[in-house]
């Protein structure tokens, strides 16, 4: 690993009879590439993140004065050592190393990769066979092919530990290792187990670093194993379209379809995957893909949950573009007619890109002259947006996730980033390993928890009882950072007053936390030379959201742990595109950048900027919109991309409003639940299938190339919504997606420095960036917060229980979340053939004791009802929950999770409560399958 | 609304997982595994102790037990895993498969012990015993050389051993370690033992005085290396603390048994040279790795080290006893250091060197226990005790550890640079047959030809002539015996013992035996192996193990 910076001194040594001069930590072997030399190698991967192992001993190089030759991978030189790697003992050592392995080897013409690097190194030393006798054949590992996307053929296998490095100190999911002793020594999973039985979680990170071809993609090798990673006509770099971490990767196409995904070198992800970014991609070719646009027949059944989105026509026929755009037009225009402008609401969407969501949220506003638009950031960190606003005067992170690097102490609290942000658990996993301390708090004991030194699994919906009490002790045993809260805040006093009353010794009882651990935990945070906050759902979806969310950035402040290296605030953006939708102005209450409609002076610059005049009051949010709906005030409604007929709460009364509407336009790239109740249906493009760009949890926008061609008629998003706009008789000339953001830049301050150019050129910028060559700010406010005075605030939080507490009747506490394998509503993942293979039924989590208490096994269907409604479906025995609680995904349409949630809102976000309501389980009475 | 099924397009029903992924970890196996930590912290340094106290109660390492382990450490399961494979003294048994029988007898197969008919009595016990009630395993090197053919029946050693002896003892139940008498605390104590540490704590003498007089009786490491001990020292104290101390007491180098010698007759001489070091280094922990092949040493050192904690010498705890696992490995100090911090005993790379980097990423001091026993000695009598000592130009004592044809084998203690010649005298003359061949240092040093007779054994005597003195065990051959069948013997001794870490070495080793059992010998082919294992190998392993190969094809090839 070579160290960067110059104020280290340099060594300068001899290689190949040349002087040379390494930067600090740099091997022999790094300064060679440098120069120009290179030494063969298998065990070093040359790839971020990858230590040196030395133990392959291909790259052995002649060092003056020393017995035996050294390992040029893991050697660092000293001053005046003179090395040679050209000398004739240190190419025959080389070349016997290979002939030693190339004895084991499957033959090169059955090769599982031709185009392994360790063929291109033996090419390299000119070893092409080998004299040595080759092992017993019963010594040599089977194929292990019981894993749905790699297959595992330790044939080849040359005991180089690149894979379990990726999988223990990489990615740090723990699940390779090399048992056994010798010659005989194996690459395992966890107990020797079938790869597809382990606990692998299939981030594909062995089969990237894999120099053999003994751990390849699924994809990649035929039936008789063998295989050719470069056997692919293009590459093109793009942006995984799943969760906030943003990765950037390559899609390696072959016959335009894609072959294989390999992680890129972006900022977030340093080539890291998980299994969605790797192995989720062939849903763009599922034959549910919407190619033509439909428009509802007029015999179609009554809108309800009835289509077979792989058998649309019984309920929508196809239409030509022009047809199905003026039906969508007409059909909005009529109820604008009808009921005003205002009865019509948008919901535009976090998966697509910052252009689209601009000109969504652009187009509610010119075209019905309100502000009516808004996105899924509602239903996930709204209350979080509303917290950093109000205190912070920012809704983005202060810090980059990675600034882990730099901290000390990390606290992760309501989140589960081992399963919803799987690459930058990565981060936080290798922070635990070197020393850092981690704190986690949450009510499911999820992945995080097995690294953290502190691992509070309190009770649910106490959130802002335990922050407190955490604080209570950092203001009791004077751990405050005075010098900090004098100099950048404002309200400490009052925040003081207020956390008197919250002792740990009195909140226990309610948190379930002891006294003694809040008081180490808060020790622990406030004695951090940099600490870092991360949160996620488990904060904001609460009806007290907002108030958890200020504990976290008071608990923050009054440290002084904002600003610096490895210091910040880091709410987990869930969708891959939230924050820049949320940033493009996709949000009722605000334009592009959070620019306030009810402000005049906004509202002024944005009527030079478009034209038009933008309403003066704030639009609905989702769940009020579907209020609405069922109040008779809006009639027609624009969906981009969202599914609330999945990801509302209490979502029957979100499906209900649907079906009530004079006209659903639905612009997605399957028939999604929502569109099942469309009039109009826009086939769109997948994000593989468009260029455009994407801001991640960072604020690192990044730039999303075209991979492919979207299949039939179906069209880009930006280019629907341009034309819809057409049609509705707005003016609208945008040619291509740099237009839009170069108008972007016009209105949003938060884009200077970065340009459509730079982003084709570099891939990303974060925001801010202070100059054309600045890659931008990973940290901000060092240096005062844009509030007044530069002050952030203190806003104490007062301890309210959830909306709807158990009790006799409904006793149990209903979480929901996500899978790892699960993208939201499962639109995508659930056609993703590997996804969908790992996680194909719907489960939900219960301690084992709590379902022998229900006289129900592990896989027996349960029944969970809440005052919403009811749904059947497996039982998985899990001790991450405790015996009181239940968590169930709502990526599942036959269980779908949001039928129980309760659709109480938070005040200040208006974020619904999905992640606490009461509800009542049963093992579910035996039915005869009708199939 | 009642959902109608066209709708809901997608159902999994019965495919699913009824659990997380991965094994699960059972509730009975993990409150067992509670029970039998009890208090003790969970420490990752501890996992083979750990693994140890399952072995030891269950027979077995269970997958359940293992999995609970890993959960209760909270370690990855690959992990607990690969360290339980890597050790052969730990039976790690799945689902559906049996676990191993009450009784196992481990028969030495190292070279003294298959001169002394080790396959014979393998085959015959293999025959004549019950496999459901005893199962019959080859084992390295015991360190009973003097005694072979030797066998472990549970932790019972049977020396100069027959079925007959080992189904007696199997009868009577002797399967308990045997504990020889050996000087106990109190004896010790009463002939003026730990006078000299008292009196160095006491401030008699500065560390640099006593680090001097270890430098001047030229007193160098017994474990093979030969490094001067007192320089080690200096290394170790130029580097900030903390501190530690490891005792390397992982004697498997085969044909020795020098460092039992020492710990069966005197273990507190041992005990007081282990606490000068720590004393002169400051160490902050004393971690003593012993051998799992010793069975009484260490439970006499558990006696013991309890008596010095009664006794006030040291703090409880400061003395930490750790037990290897059958791994000839982690006698490499570096290997021994992770063996110590609970991995697999991979030794590491050089540099940096264990006196920077050792225990816990600390400077540590390694030493060997004969090494320490002599610190004691020089400490308390002066360095004259082993500096005045010497012959043929060689200056100090040395135990050799005799073995082999010879009619008095043992640990004879003789002036360093005694030759075979004298030590085969020492050993009351061959036993049978004439003097043929003999093995100067263990099977790292290789094969030398009777002919060779006059050179001075000790450290860097023997390097000129491709071989060394390493830990003085020397096994001689007679006209009875070939000289590849030893070497044959000794490759196939490191191809076991191989970490696997490094392809000369793990690769190296596997193709040398296949080579080796061939009538006809490819001889460009090993040298050309042989090279490579030498020159690329990261431990002493790898770069020794040629030298069986290389002295037999050298000094017999006509054998060949």
């Amino acid at each position: 690993m070579a160290a960067d910076g110059g104020m280290l001194e340099t060594t300068t040594f001899t290689l190949d009879g040349k002087e040379v001069t390494a930067k600090p930590g740099e091997s022999i072997w790094e300064v060679a590439k440098r120069v120009g030399t290179k030494i063969p190698h298998l065990c070093h991967a040359d790839e971020p993140g990858y230590r040196s192992d030395g133990n392959c001993r291909a790259c052995m190089v002649e060092i003056e004065g020393e017995r035996v030759l050294a390992a040029s991978c893991i050697r660092t030189p000293s001053e005046g050592m003179v090395v040679n790697s050209a000398s004739a003992r240190a190419e025959k050592a080389r070349k016997g190393v290979m002939e030693l392995l190339l004895a084991d080897q499957p033959d090169r013409a059955d090769a599982h990769d031709a185009s392994s690097h360790f063929w291109n190194m033996a090419d390299l030393c000119e070893v092409a066979d080998s004299r040595y006798p080759a092992m017993e054949e019963n010594r040599i590992p089977l194929l292990d092919g019981s894993h749905v996307a790699m297959r595992v053929n330790l044939d080849a296998c040359i005991h180089c530990n690149l894979c379990v490095r990726a999988c223990r100190e990489v990615q740090v999911n723990d699940v390779i290792g090399m048992a056994g002793r010798g010659h005989d020594a194996k690459i395992v999973f966890d107990f020797d187990d079938p790869m597809g039985a382990s606990s692998c979680v299939a981030c594909g990170e062995c089969v990237q670093a894999c120099p053999t071809g003994a751990l390849m993609p699924s994809t990649v090798v035929d039936a008789a194993e063998r295989g050719d990673r470069a056997d692919y006509d293009r590459e093109v770099q793009s942006v995984c379209p799943y969760c906030g971490v943003g990765c950037q990767l390559t899609f390696k196409i072959k016959d335009d379809q894609i072959k294989y995904v390999e992680g890129a070198n972006g900022p977030a992800n340093e080539q890291r995957l998980c299994v969605k970014g790797r192995f989720g991609f062939d849903y763009v070719n599922h034959p549910h893909r919407l190619t033509k646009p439909l428009i509802r027949r007029d015999d179609a059944p009554a809108k309800g949950l009835n289509v077979d989105p792989g058998n649309v026509l019984t309920h929508f026929r196809e239409a030509t573009w022009e047809e199905a755009l003026e039906r969508a037009a007409s059909g909005l225009n009529a109820v604008k007619t009808d009921k005003g402008g205002k009865g019509i609401a948008g919901f535009g969407s976090a998966k697509c890109s910052n252009e689209e969501a601009y000109l969504f949220q652009k187009l509610i506003r010119e075209a019905f002259g309100h502000n009516n638009v808004d996105h899924c950031t509602r239903l996930c960190h709204a209350s979080s947006v509303a917290a950093l606003m109000e205190n912070v005067g920012s809704g983005a992170v202060t810090a980059t996730f990675n600034e882990i690097e730099n901290a000390d102490v990390a606290i992760a609290i309501g989140c589960n980033p081992v399963g919803n942000h799987p690459v930058a658990a990565t981060y936080f996993k290798q922070f635990t390993k070197r020393g850092g301390t981690l704190i986690t708090i949450d009510p499911r004991a999820n992945g995080m928890f097995r690294h953290a030194e502190h691992g509070l699994q309190f009770n649910p919906g106490t959130d802002v009882a335990l922050l407190n009490s955490i604080m209570n002790v950092i203001v009791e045993e004077g751990l405050t950072d005075r010098q900090y809260i004098e100099a950048f805040t404002e309200n400490f006093e009052a925040q003081k007053a207020h956390l008197a009353e919250y002792t740990p010794e009195a909140m226990s009882d309610l948190t379930g936390i002891d006294p003694q651990t809040v008081r180490e935990v808060a020790r622990a945070f406030a004695g951090a030379k940099a600490a870092m906050i991360f949160w996620g759902m488990g904060v904001s979806q609460h009806t007290h959201g907002t108030d958890t969310s200020r504990c976290l950035i008071s608990l923050a402040l009054m440290t002084g742990q904002v600003g610096r290296p490895g210091a910040g605030l880091h709410p987990l953006r869930g969708q891959n595109n939230v924050q820049g939708a949320s940033d493009a102005g996709l949000i009722p209450m605000v334009l592009p950048d959070y620019q306030k409609v009810i402000d005049e002076s906004v509202r002024e610059k944005f009527k030079k900027a478009w034209g038009f005049e933008v309403l003066d009051t704030p639009g609905l949010t989702v769940v009020e919109i579907m209020d609405a709906v069922h109040d008779g005030d809006i009639r027609g409604m624009y969906v981009l991309g969202e599914n609330p007929a999945m990801s509302d709460p209490d979502v029957d009364h979100a499906r209900d409003a649907l079906a009530l509407l004079d006209c659903l336009v639905v612009q997605d790239i399957f028939l999604t639940e929502t569109a099942n109740y469309a009039d109009v249906i826009l086939p769109a493009s997948a994000w593989p299938e468009k260029n455009g760009t994407v801001t991640n949890t960072n604020r690192q926008v990044q730039m999303g190339r075209k991979a492919l061609d979207a299949p039939g008629e179906a069209r880009e998003d930006w280019a629907i919504v341009v034309d819809l706009a057409q049609a509705l008789g707005l003016g609208w000339t945008y040619t291509h997606p740099s237009e839009v953001f170069a108008e972007m830049k016009l209105v949003m301050n938060s884009l200077d420095n970065i340009t459509w150019e730079r982003l084709e050129r570099e891939n990303v910028v974060t925001y801010p960036s202070l100059s054309a060559e600045d890659p931008g700010q990973p940290i901000v406010f060092g240096d005062g917060f844009p509030r007044p005075e530069g002050r952030a605030k203190f806003t104490p939080a007062s301890y309210l229980p959830p909306a709807e507490e158990p009790d006799a009747e409904y006793p149990y506490v209903l979480t929901t979340g996500r899978l790892l394998e699960h993208w939201h509503t499962g639109s995508m993942t659930r056609r993703a053939s590997v996804l969908d293979a790992l996680e194909p039924e719907a489960s939900v989590s219960v301690h084992p004791n709590t379902l022998m208490k229900l006289g129900a096994a592990p896989g027996d269907m349960l029944k969970v009802e809440t005052r919403r409604g009811a749904i059947e479906l497996m039982a998985r025995a899990d001790t991450a929950v405790s015996e009181e609680m239940m968590f169930i995904p709502f990526a599942y349409v036959e269980a779908a999770a949001n039928i129980l949630t309760n659709p109480q809102l938070d005040p200040f976000g208006k974020i619904p409560e999905f992640k606490f309501c009461a509800a009542k389980l049963s093992k579910a009475e035996e039915v005869v399958a009708a199939e | 609304m009642p959902l109608d099924d066209t709708g809901v397009w997608k159902k999994g029903k019965g495919k699913g997982r009824p659990t997380p992924k991965g094994r699960q970890v059972d509730a009975a196996a993990l409150a067992e595994i509670k029970d039998l930590l009890g208090d003790q912290p969970r420490r990752r340094d501890l996992l083979i102790e750990f693994l140890h106290k399952i072995q030891d109660k269950y027979g077995h390492l269970s997958a359940a037990h293992l999995a609970a382990l890993a959960d209760e450490m909270r370690m990855a399961m690959a992990e607990v895993y690969e360290v339980a494979t890597f050790y052969a003294h730990f039976d790690v048994v799945k689902e559906g498969e049996t676990p191993p029988p009450a009784l196992t007898i481990r028969v030495c197969d190292s070279l003294s012990c298959e001169l002394a008919g080790a396959q014979q009595l393998k085959a015959a016990l293999e025959d004549g015993l019950d496999p459901t009630e005893v199962r019959v395993l080859r084992a390295p090197c015991m360190g009973r050389c003097d005694i072979a053919p030797v066998l472990e029946l549970g932790h019972a050693h049977i020396d100069n051993a027959t079925p007959e002896k080992v189904k007696a003892a199997i009868a009577a139940g002797h399967t308990h370690a045997i504990i020889p008498d050996y000087q106990a605390y109190d004896d010790y104590v009463a002939k003026g033992g730990y006078e000299t540490l008292k009196a160095l704590r006491g401030g008699s003498k500065t560390p640099d005085q006593v680090q001097d007089e270890v430098l001047s009786s030229g007193l160098r490491g017994m474990g093979g290396a030969g490094f001067p001990s007192g320089k080690k020292w200096s290394f170790v104290r130029a580097e900030a603390g903390p501190r530690y101390l490891a005792v390397n007491g992982d004697e498997g180098e085969p044909g020795t048994f020098k460092d039992r010698y020492f710990l069966e007759r005197e273990p507190h001489t041992f005990l007081e040279g282990m606490l000068i070091a720590a004393w002169a280094v400051e160490a902050e922990t004393a971690f003593i790795y012993m051998r799992d092949e010793y069975p009484a040493i260490l439970h006499i050192l558990a006696n013991e080290i309890a008596k010095l904690e009664a006794a006030g010498i040291v703090e409880p705890g400061y003395i930490d006893l750790r037990r290897g696992a059958g791994a000839y490995i982690c006698g490499e100090e570096s290997a021994m250091i992770e063996s110590i911090e609970g991995k697999r005993g991979l030794p590491r790379h050089r540099p940096p060197y264990v006196a920077q980097v050792g225990v816990f990423d600390r400077p540590t001091l390694v030493h060997n226990i004969e090494t320490l026993h002599w610190v004691c000695r020089i400490a308390r009598e002066g360095a004259a005790c082993f500096g005045d000592h010497g012959v043929n130009d060689r200056k100090g004592l040395r135990s050799y550890s005799m073995s082999g044809r010879v009619k008095e084998p043992g640990v004879k203690i003789l002036p360093a640079g005694s030759t075979i010649m004298d030590l085969i005298e020492a050993s009351g003359g061959m036993s049978e047959g004439e003097f043929y061949a003999y093995q100067p240092g263990g099977p790292s040093a290789g094969l030398l030809p009777a002919s060779m007779d006059d050179i001075p054994l000790d450290f860097d005597t023997l390097q000129p002539h491709g071989s060394f003195i390493g830990s003085a065990a020397v096994v001689v051959l007679s006209d009875k015996d070939r000289a590849r069948d030893a070497a044959l013997n000794m490759l196939r001794f490191f191809e076991d013992e191989s970490c696997g870490q490094c392809t000369p070495c793990r690769v190296g080793c596997e193709k040398a035996v296949k080579l080796m059992e061939q009538d006809k010998w490819d001889s460009a082919l090993l040298t050309d192996l042989c090279e490579t294992m030498v020159d690329a190998s990261i431990c002493g392993l790898g770069q020794a193990a040629p030298n069986p190969i290389l002295l037999t094809m050298k000094h017999f090839p006509e054998e060949i």
